[in-house]
């Protein structure tokens, strides 16, 4: 059952692409693409709901064996437990929401028909992945979704831009991958195997014949693994591409870029859970935390709707790194489950913003001059604001020498304002999601998930006394205060505050019902209704960490017997964790000097309290500076210019690229274009001379001079000497008679002397 | 008579032979100088016989033999001739070149 059940959800996405591609070969359309792509990923979704009751409760793994190599086998097969199930739900469920969205922002597009059949080759790839049992599978699932991701992303590649972000993407991704392929290379040299489960599974050999001695090794495959989620999860280092693959049309954005392909970055990290090491996870976690932070910092700063969100996505995935390298696997997966949903509908619904203005952005002159119309405009409607609009002028002014020609002015924040009531549907969707992802109290699952990760990184570090987990703590909490603020923002410049650009705003209108749908589905799936899949605990259960060892410094409470696992499970404890919160007080700054005596309960109050402080606060402050404008920005900005500077450039991670490795990149091919140049073709072209003038000439003059003539001579001598030859043959018989006889007689002389 | 004599008159008819083989023009006579050397070869055949074993006459039927393998010969020396007379109107071997090179 479960196995036909995967191959309908496999298969259907395939099929799509295949009959695409199958009559692209002989130049052909199916009528309806979109239709067909649709209507597979509706029936995967269907056969994912109905597998989500077959896998409970235990694990299942269908595999074959695929390639043997001597006494090496390769399988191929299916993993299904709880995690599969709901990934599946989750890729399904966006993805097919996405297809319908699609159906409408896509209309009219010239490639409409291959779009559909991308989106349906990438939820195959996608699917795939995740219910791949083994490094191998999940490694041509990793690269197929990493090649629609650059067709999709350069799916208009008439723009230059979106070519060069495609590309960027790939290349980008690729070097996390070839860390992840040695990760891999390093499983298997030990292990001979590249299944994950299993008795011959890694987890199980890595368990049973991994000693203490093994464990630095084990720490270098375990990050280069999370090298290709890197990658993959645009985790700094690797982060620029993705908000490049902005480029791509932004229901792509919403699903591969935001909900399913990057969260697989997060998924191969749980997945691998059970290899993680002290160190490694603590690299993972680093990892997530850092990049949490800074690209949050780097989002406050955008005008341009999708970066603002696409650094938002860097910003929560590094949150689910962060999550599961603190161990707290289900809330990692947990906010990825969330997150799919809230940010897919942030995405979609910046779409229909963009939707909206398309008609504009059509008309293609809407330039600096309109803007400063709209600037004028402002002015005069916004008289008791002058700070407002000073604060916008000076970051006009700011971008336009910078980037600000860049963003195309249907994306651009400043174009928008007031669309509240033209697109209401939009307005309200976006506005759930906004409250998700900021973590506003109880009724939004975002609170839930990010209070998880909180709570767990908060409980690693009291339970093991850790200043690393500590640090963590306090970066995530930043990142969450800051993601209220900049998202708070979002919202404030695109539906508060009077139209900044009258002529745009007169276009815009209400999308149509085929985009508006998959908007209410996803604003429904942002409350907490995808919590009961997470929050029971006899359903997900996190799978044990043999090789993760609290430090030898960590003083466990005798009270916290229950070890690492309970830890992981404490974002189920909310209610005991509410109910504790009486004894832990209102959790207060000090909170943080407590040491491990409370074990995990108390981490999670503290921890959800300050995070609805933070989240208050990020609101608050956004509220003041973008709507109400008590506080300005731009004098905030002018005192903090340095760090102002510092986010706008985005830490100056592109300049560093194309500074220093592109450029490295460059010089390294000039240098070695020259030495091609001069060494190289110096070698092969001396060769070339000493061969044609030395060489040939010799074998030349030889081959004239000495072969010609001895062969010539030969031919002379044959003719002087027939010539003279010829003579005796008269053809006078009688001559040769008397010839005969002549000898005849000479003959018997010689006999008659001897 | 010894065989002395017949050797003597048979070397005569030989060099005769020999003599019109190399000087004649005429292919016909030629061939009677051919004629010349065989029966002198058939009177030396006789001759020794007739001396030298006189028991046995196996020299003589090899005579005999000659002179039947001279009549067949002139038959077909002939033949040949009157062939290449008609193809070229003479019969002087000198005349008859189509194979020199």
């Amino acid at each position: 059952m479960t196995v036909s059940l995967i191959s309908l959800i496999l298969l259907c996405p395939l099929a799509a692409f295949a009959v695409f591609g199958l009559l692209g070969l002989v130049n052909r359309r199916f009528p309806r693409q979109d239709y067909l792509s649709t209507a597979a990923m509706l029936i995967a979704l269907a056969c994912s709901f109905l597998l989500l009751r077959e896998v409970v409760p235990k694990p299942e793994a269908h595999t074959v064996n695929w390639i043997s190599l001597g006494n090496v086998t390769f399988s191929m097969g299916f993993y299904l437990d709880s995690v599969t199930a709901i990934m599946l739900i989750v890729v399904t469920l966006v993805s097919s929401l996405v297809h319908i969205f699609s159906m409408g922002y896509m209309h009219g597009d010239p490639r409409y028909p291959r779009f559909f059949a991308y989106l349906s080759l990438f939820s195959f790839s996608m699917l795939f992945l995740v219910v791949s049992d083994n490094l191998l599978g999940i490694y041509i699932g990793w690269e197929l979704v990493g090649l629609c991701s650059y067709l999709l992303i350069g799916f208009w590649f008439e723009k230059d831009s979106a070519a060069n972000a495609c590309k960027k993407a790939f290349l980008t991704t690729r070097v996390g991958d070839v860390g992840m392929f040695i990760g891999m290379m390093m499983l298997f040299a030990k292990f001979k195997t590249l299944s994950l489960y299993g008795e011959g599974g890694i987890f199980a050999l890595s368990a049973s014949q991994l000693t203490t001695g093994d464990m630095v090794w084990l720490s270098i495959a375990g990050v280069l693994i999370f090298c290709g989620a890197i990658g993959k999860s645009a985790q700094m280092p690797l982060h620029t591409w993705l908000p490049d693959a902005m480029e791509g049309p932004t229901p792509v954005s919403a699903l591969i870029h935001a909900a399913t392909m990057v969260a697989a970055g997060v998924y191969l990290t749980a997945r691998m859970f059970p290899i993680l090491t002290e160190t490694s996870s603590l690299v993972i976690a680093y990892v997530g935390g850092i990049t949490a932070l800074v690209a949050a910092t780097i989002a406050i700063v955008r005008f341009d709707i999708k970066r603002v969100l696409a650094y938002s996505t860097i910003s929560q995935l590094g949150y689910m790194m962060l999550a599961i390298g603190a161990g707290s696997y289900v809330a990692g997966l947990f906010h990825l489950t969330t997150h799919a949903f809230f940010k897919a509908l942030l995405f979609l619904g910046s779409g229909s913003v963009i939707h909206a203005f398309h008609a504009m952005h059509a008309h293609g002159h809407d330039d600096e001059h309109e803007h400063d119309d709209s600037e004028a405009h402002e002015h005069t409607h916004d008289q008791g604001d002058s700070d407002a609009h000073g604060h916008e002028h000076s970051e006009d002014a700011d971008s336009g020498h910078i980037l600000g020609s860049e963003i195309p002015p249907d994306q651009d924040m400043r174009n928008m304002g007031g669309l509240r009531h033209k697109m209401p549907i939009t307005f309200i969707t976006m506005l759930i999601a906004t409250l998700s992802i900021s973590g506003v109290p109880f009724i939004f699952s975002g609170f839930w998930s990010k209070d998880a990760i909180l709570a767990g990184v908060l409980g690693r570090a009291m339970e093991w006394n850790s200043v690393h987990h500590y640090i963590l703590f306090i970066m995530a909490l930043s990142a969450a205060g800051i993601t209220a603020f900049y998202m708070f923002r979002l919202i404030f410049m695109t539906f508060f505050g009077e139209p900044r650009n009258q002529e745009m705003h007169d276009m815009a209108h209400e999308s149509p019902l085929s985009m508006t749908v998959p908007l209410l589905v996803l604003a429904v799936l942002s409350l907490p209704v995808v919590n009961t899949l997470w929050f029971n605990a006899d359903y997900v259960e996190p799978p044990p960490q043999p090789h993760l060892h609290a430090p030898t410094h960590a003083y466990i409470a005798p009270d916290t017997k229950t070890g690492r696992t309970g830890l992981a499970l404490s974002l189920f404890g909310v209610s005991e964790a509410v109910a504790a919160e009486e004894d832990a007080g209102h959790g207060t700054q000090d909170a943080h000097a407590d040491d491990g005596h409370h074990g995990h309960g108390p981490a999670h109050t503290i921890a959800m309290v300050l995070s609805i402080c933070v989240a208050g606060l990020g609101i608050l402050l956004s509220w003041l500076f973008y709507h109400r404008r008590t506080l300005s920005a731009e004098s905030v900005t002018t005192t903090f210019r340095p760090i102002y500077n510092l986010f706008w450039h985005k830490y100056y991670f592109d300049e560093f690229y194309d500074g220093v490795l592109v450029a490295l990149t460059v010089w390294k091919a000039r240098l070695f274009a020259q030495f091609d140049g001069s060494v190289v073709d110096g070698i092969v072209n001396g060769v070339g001379v000493v061969t044609r003038d030395i060489l040939a000439a010799f074998v030349g003059f030889f081959d004239n001079r000495v072969v010609d003539g001895l062969v010539n001579r030969v031919a002379q001598v044959t003719w002087a000497v027939g010539g003279r030859i010829r003579r005796i043959q008269t053809g006078a018989i009688q001559t040769y008679l008397f010839v005969v006889l002549a000898g005849i007689v000479l003959l018997i002389l010689i006999f008659r002397a001897l | 008579m010894t065989l002395q004599h017949y050797l003597v008159i048979s070397a005569i008819l030989f060099t005769l032979g020999i003599f019109a083989v190399l000087t004649r023009r005429n292919a016909i006579s030629i061939l009677m100088g051919i004629e010349l050397i065989l029966n002198s070869c058939n009177l030396n055949f006789a001759a020794f016989s007739r001396f030298m074993t006189p028991e046995d006459i196996s020299g003589q039927i090899i005579a005999i033999f000659g002179i039947v393998l001279a009549a067949a010969e002139a038959a077909v020396f002939l033949a040949i001739i009157l062939a290449i007379y008609r193809e070229f109107g003479s019969i002087r071997p000198n005349e008859v070149d189509t194979l020199k090179g």
